[in-house]
């Protein structure tokens, strides 16, 4: 019920899954042959992987099953030196950036280069036109790619963003002029502490768009190829949270647009290795606009996998090496549609709050591809990227792939924290996605609302009723409720509520944890945490205002005046008795009614000194 | 003439009304006031699915000629934090839990139950003290209203822990409830206790005082010390209850418990092979056409399986080894009237059960001992008494089920009430007194002269009907309750796993008259 394995030990990713041991890609397959790859020794000393968690444990599990040695860097992911000397410490002679980090670090690719290893990943070159908005834009409009109308010209709504950014930073929509000016304003501020550099772009911007973009590969032998369509429409604030391939809604038109527009600018500049070209489809017209190229292999990289077949990682370290892709465009074939999802530690009922914790228990499906690096026990903080893993289903059509998915997620389970597991279940199973129809800002404009937790509680309480070793026993004490002539009793389970049992248990137990606190679950992806009242807690003793002193002794201290507001706790006033300062608190929060405390003065056990009286 | 399945029926039909408690009225004025009916505390109380072994739900039954059902107080044994325990629960909506004469009965046999078995007591008060009408049947007497408290102390003393949780009013007496407790809870705004209410205390001192004031959770919790536990309700308190129950040493005496009273080792329990529904139709609608009493032995016991001792003596009185839910048992049951040979079998038989540590079940259907001259002078009556001594010195546990008729010195042989089984229980179709109605009257009008008279014999007769009928029986508590005869075994199991928490002593007899 638990996965344990991990990527590389034949655990839950490429279990049923099509990447890795056992999986269609690769295996005998169109990519072919990386043995050759490490034959010619070019990679002889193995991979490192200047990345953490899950995409790192993807990459490692290509290069085991091309008999490359594999090394996972530790340490600081941003701290390109230190990443090159653990390289070399550990005799790779290749360097994969993974995705985020230095993977877009034209600095760092060249210093890899400089260093005389294998960069896995497009030229510095390459990634330098690309990465400066304003530059790649200049380049796409020579490339005859449609680009988004820009400045003024556009008419308003207009985007300000940076033009050296990504991930929603230093973003602004501006729908009138006056509003411009301070936009722009903020907006570089951001730009600069985020990127190091406040240079901006103003565009126009579509209200409603789908976002389309390409996959694309070339070989420095000149062969430039894409490997189709992805529509990653549904995003939070400019993240991406499902991914699907190929995208749902297009024309063959739009399609034959984006694909040869993508192709077109790779090779405009030069372009090799992986990369994916993104762009905007304006809802209301059709149009397509260029909106940026990452130079990197993508998070959603595993959709295009499951359509197409192939490695893409087995692709970049081929091509890396000199290589030439050994495909041509009319040996990519699509087949069936696949939808990811990522699995983050947030709470998308409480403002996507992320979160931090011990993940207790973790259970990703069977029957999917996921590609994570959590494991039961494992501490999450929020100091990392709260990606935890992506879950990835392919199957004939879409439809058939939205309800598998929909299945695998009702079978992941993630105790200890809370993950968007449940919300992502919540969106695959809506109509508005079954329908095609969540365009980029419609999860922005739709507040999820927090799933009904009367079901889970059910299953909570059978859970709990389950664990109870009395459930089992089939003595003349039986937990069956029996009762002489008359019909059984009901089983009550407290909970955070009383649960009346009903029903049959359920065929398949919950994933749940049981303790004398209550029960946590996972139903249909949601973590719920039902907790018991506790008989041992403090119980609330105090009903009116009056403070007598505890002793007798000597008032050593008055605080507090007649009329004066106090707080809950505050203290009143000290009596001495036996060698002890006894401090006199306010029962609750109110205003002091009467002092009847004197400094100096002798007070009996039980005398009178202050009242309280309460707030209404 | 009425089925044995339609006397369950009709004792089924009687349980779920007595079990509503008191009028609707009554009910709903108590649960509007946050409080939980005292059935709803009881399951709260259990464990989950805890089973329950109500003892004598049908007391005070058509006695009073007013509805007091279950005489307003509900006891029994159930699963209380994975152990067993006697719970006494008085039902407030049943003349505000006030004790007639037959509520202290009931709530004296629980504590003896608590007492035999080793079981600790949680009693969950709600109760205005004595029925004051009675009070000459309730108050005075060595087994009336104050035993409840000297029962409390020596069973605390003897280490079986009193637990109370204080759910209503405990006036007067009452009072001494959770004061003899061990430890005591109370749910704030809501129980009192007090020796005087406000109006005696006004009446006597002319001081004025609410309730709340004089004896509520307040006050018992912080100044007067006589409650250890302050609840916020009534769910609160029943947690806090099982919490206690959960801080008590396993086994109260259990080290002492004898192996055999446990079930048998290596002993996987089975049902029955003969399905127990079958006993409705086993049992003779009339009672006096004979049937062998091995068909329901096979309806109760573990795989149908009675290995019998001297099967072919005294042949009207069944005598075995069986198992029930894995425990070993001793089996005595009627198969016709008791004989000389019958009973000098079950004698001999019984003292084996004790020696080898075998609780006994007896299974009784006795119309009584043969009379006539051959038998006395052939000395039956000596031959009874070594029966009767056998069975009133036993040490083992002793179970009864009366699933006939219990008539004459046949309920002494065959562990009657007065025998001190741990449980007695009886079927509906049962019937119990001194001797057949239509032979006491014969008797009495003979004495009187007036052996043909008819119209003398009628209302002796009647009587007899009346008094011999089960609910008679059960309204008195002369039994622990009526049962439908397919829960026969899972209540003889539950008395079984309820008696193993007591040690068994060695056995003593006193002289058998040879």
């Amino acid at each position: 019920m638990i996965s344990t394995g991990s990527i590389s030990e034949g655990g839950s990713v490429g279990d049923g899954g099509s990447v890795g041991e056992g999986g269609s890609v690769g295996e005998g397959g169109s990519v072919g042959d990386g043995g050759s790859i490490s034959e010619r020794g070019l990679i002889s000393g193995g991979v490192f992987i200047a990345n953490r968690g899950e995409i790192a444990a993807r990459i490692a599990r290509t290069c085991e099953r091309l008999g490359m040695p594999a090394v996972v860097s530790t340490g600081d992911y941003l701290d390109g030196d230190a990443q090159i000397a653990q390289a070399r410490a550990a005799g790779a002679t290749a360097v994969h950036p993974g995705y985020g980090f230095l993977s877009e670090n034209a600095g760092f690719a060249r210093a890899v280069i400089d260093a005389g290893l294998v960069w896995v990943g497009p030229p510095p070159e390459a990634m330098e036109a690309m990465a400066r908005k304003d530059h790649a834009r200049e380049i796409a409009v020579a490339a005859g790619v449609p680009v988004v109308p820009r400045g003024e010209d556009a008419g308003f709504p207009v985007l300000v963003k940076a033009a050296a950014g990504g991930g929603g930073k230093g973003m602004r929509v501006v729908r009138a002029a006056a509003e411009l000016e301070e936009a722009k304003a903020a907006a570089a501020r951001e730009a600069a502490s985020a990127f190091g550099d406040d240079t901006l772009l103003i565009e126009k911007y579509v209200e409603r768009g789908r976002h389309i973009e390409v996959q694309v590969f070339g070989d420095s032998h000149g062969n430039v190829l894409h490997l189709g369509t992805r529509d990653c429409s549904a995003q939070r604030r400019h993240q991406k949270v499902v991914e699907e391939a190929p995208a749902p809604t297009l024309t063959d038109d739009q399609r034959d647009l984006v694909q040869d527009s993508a192709v077109a600018l790779a090779r405009q500049v030069g372009y090799t290795n992986a990369g994916t070209v993104e762009f905007l489809l304006d809802e209301a017209t059709g149009a397509a606009y260029f909106l940026e190229m990452n130079t990197r292999l993508q998070v959603e990289h595993p959709v295009t996998e499951e359509v197409t077949g192939l490695d893409l990682v087995a692709l970049q370290l081929r091509v890396a090496v000199g290589e030439p892709l050994g495909l041509a465009q009319e040996d990519v074939t699509f087949t069936g549609h696949a939808i990811e999802v990522r699995v983050y530690a947030e709470d998308p009922y409480a403002g996507f709050l992320p979160q931090a914790g011990t993940a207790s228990l973790v259970r990703w499906p069977a029957g999917a591809r996921v590609d994570h690096a959590l494991e039961s026990g494992q501490v999450v903080s929020t100091s990392y990227d709260p990606m935890l893993g992506k879950v990835v289903v392919g199957a004939a059509d879409r439809e058939t792939a939205r309800r598998a998915l929909v299945r695998a997620l009702d079978d992941t389970a993630i105790l200890g924290i809370t993950t968007n597991t449940g919300f992502l279940r919540q969106l695959v199973a809506s109509d508005e996605f079954r329908d095609a129809t969540v365009d980029t800002a419609w999860l922005d404009r739709h507040e999820p609302a927090r799933p009904d937790p009367g079901e889970a509680r059910m299953l909570a309480a059978w859970a709990q009723r389950l664990a109870d070793p009395s459930y089992a026993d089939s003595g003349p004490f039986a937990a069956d409720g029996f009762r002489i002539a008359g019909p059984a009793a009901p089983v009550v389970i407290e909970l955070d509520e009383p649960v009346v049992l009903t029903g049959e248990p359920p065929t398949q137990p919950p994933t749940a944890r049981v303790s004398v606190h209550g029960v946590e679950i996972a139903h249909r992806g949601q973590r719920f945490v039902f907790t018991r009242p506790d008989p041992a807690a403090a119980h609330e003793t105090v009903t009116d205002g009056t403070v007598a002193s505890p002793m007798p002794g000597t008032v050593l201290d008055v605080r507090v005046g007649e009329g004066e507001a106090v707080e809950e706790g505050q203290v009143l006033g000290v009596v001495e008795a036996m060698k002890m300062e006894l401090a006199l608190r306010a029962p609750y929060a109110g205003t002091v009614t009467r002092v009847a405390a004197a400094v100096g003065a002798q007070v009996a056990l039980g005398a009178l000194l202050f009242e309280v009286t309460a707030h209404e | 003439m009425t089925t044995l399945r339609e006397l369950s029926d009709e004792l089924r039909e009687r349980l779920a009304t007595v079990r509503l408690g008191g009028s609707e009225s009554a009910r709903k004025k108590h649960t509007d006031r946050g409080k939980l009916l005292p059935r709803e505390r009881v399951d709260r109380l259990l464990d989950p699915g805890s089973p329950f072994l109500e003892l004598s739900p049908l007391a005070a039954y058509g006695m009073y000629g007013t509805s007091v059902p279950s005489a307003g107080i509900i006891t029994g044994i159930g699963r209380i934090a994975g152990r067993e325990g006697v719970v006494v629960a008085n039902d407030a909506t049943v003349k505000g839990g006030t004790y007639y004469p037959i509520t202290v009965k009931k709530h004296l046999r629980a504590q003896q139950v608590a007492a035999d078995n080793r079981l600790p007591c949680v009693y969950l008060v709600d109760s205005g003290g004595a029925f004051l009408p009675m009070q000459d049947e309730v108050f005075p007497d060595r087994e009336h209203f104050g035993r409840i408290f000297f029962n409390q102390a020596n069973l605390s003393a003897r280490g079986i822990p009193q637990i109370a949780s204080v759910m209503g009013s405990c006036t007067a007496g009452g009072a001494y409830v959770p004061a003899m407790s061990d430890e005591t809870v109370i749910v704030k705004d809501q129980g009192t206790i007090f020796l005087g209410g406000p109006p005696l205390v006004k009446a006597a001192t002319g001081e004025v005082v609410s309730a709340e004031d004089l004896g509520g959770g307040l006050v018992h919790a912080t100044k007067s010390g006589v409650v250890d536990h302050l609840a916020t309700d009534d769910a609160d308190a029943l947690r806090i209850v099982r919490g206690i129950v959960d801080t008590l040493p396993s086994g109260l005496g259990l080290e002492a418990r004898s192996a055999r009273t446990s079930p048998s080792a290596g002993t996987v329990p089975e049902e029955p092979l003969e399905d127990p529904q079958g006993l409705y139709d086993v049992v003779p609608t009339d009672s006096r056409t004979p049937y062998d009493v091995r068909e329901v032995i096979r309806r109760i016991v573990d795989g149908s399986r009675l290995q019998e001792f001297k099967q072919l003596y005294g042949e009207t009185l069944v005598c075995g080894f069986a198992h029930i839910y894995g425990y070993p048992v001793g089996i005595v049951a009627n198969n016709g009237i008791l004989f000389s040979e019958s009973a000098l079998k079950g004698a001999h038989f019984i003292e084996l059960c004790n020696q080898r540590g075998i609780p006994l079940v007896f299974l009784q259907n006795i119309s009584g001992f043969m009379v006539g001259r051959e038998y006395e002078n052939g000395g039956i009556a000596k031959d009874g008494a070594k029966l009767v001594t056998a069975v009133a010195c036993s040490v083992v546990p002793k179970f009864t089920v009366v699933i006939g008729g219990s008539f004459g010195a046949g309920n002494y042989g065959m562990c009657g009430r007065a025998y001190d089984p741990r449980f007695l229980w009886m079927w509906p179709n049962a019937r119990i007194s001194v001797m057949g109605g239509e032979q006491a009257a014969s008797v009495l009008a003979t004495v009187a002269g007036r052996p043909e008279d008819d119209e003398f014999k009628a209302p002796i007769r009647e009587q007899y009907e009346t008094q011999g009928n089960a609910y008679y029986a059960t309204a008195r508590l002369w039994d622990d309750g009526l049962i439908d005869p397919v829960d026969t075994r899972r209540v003889l199991g539950m008395g079984l796993a309820a008696a193993a928490n007591a040690p068994v002593p060695a056995p003593n007899y006193g002289i058998f008259r040879m």
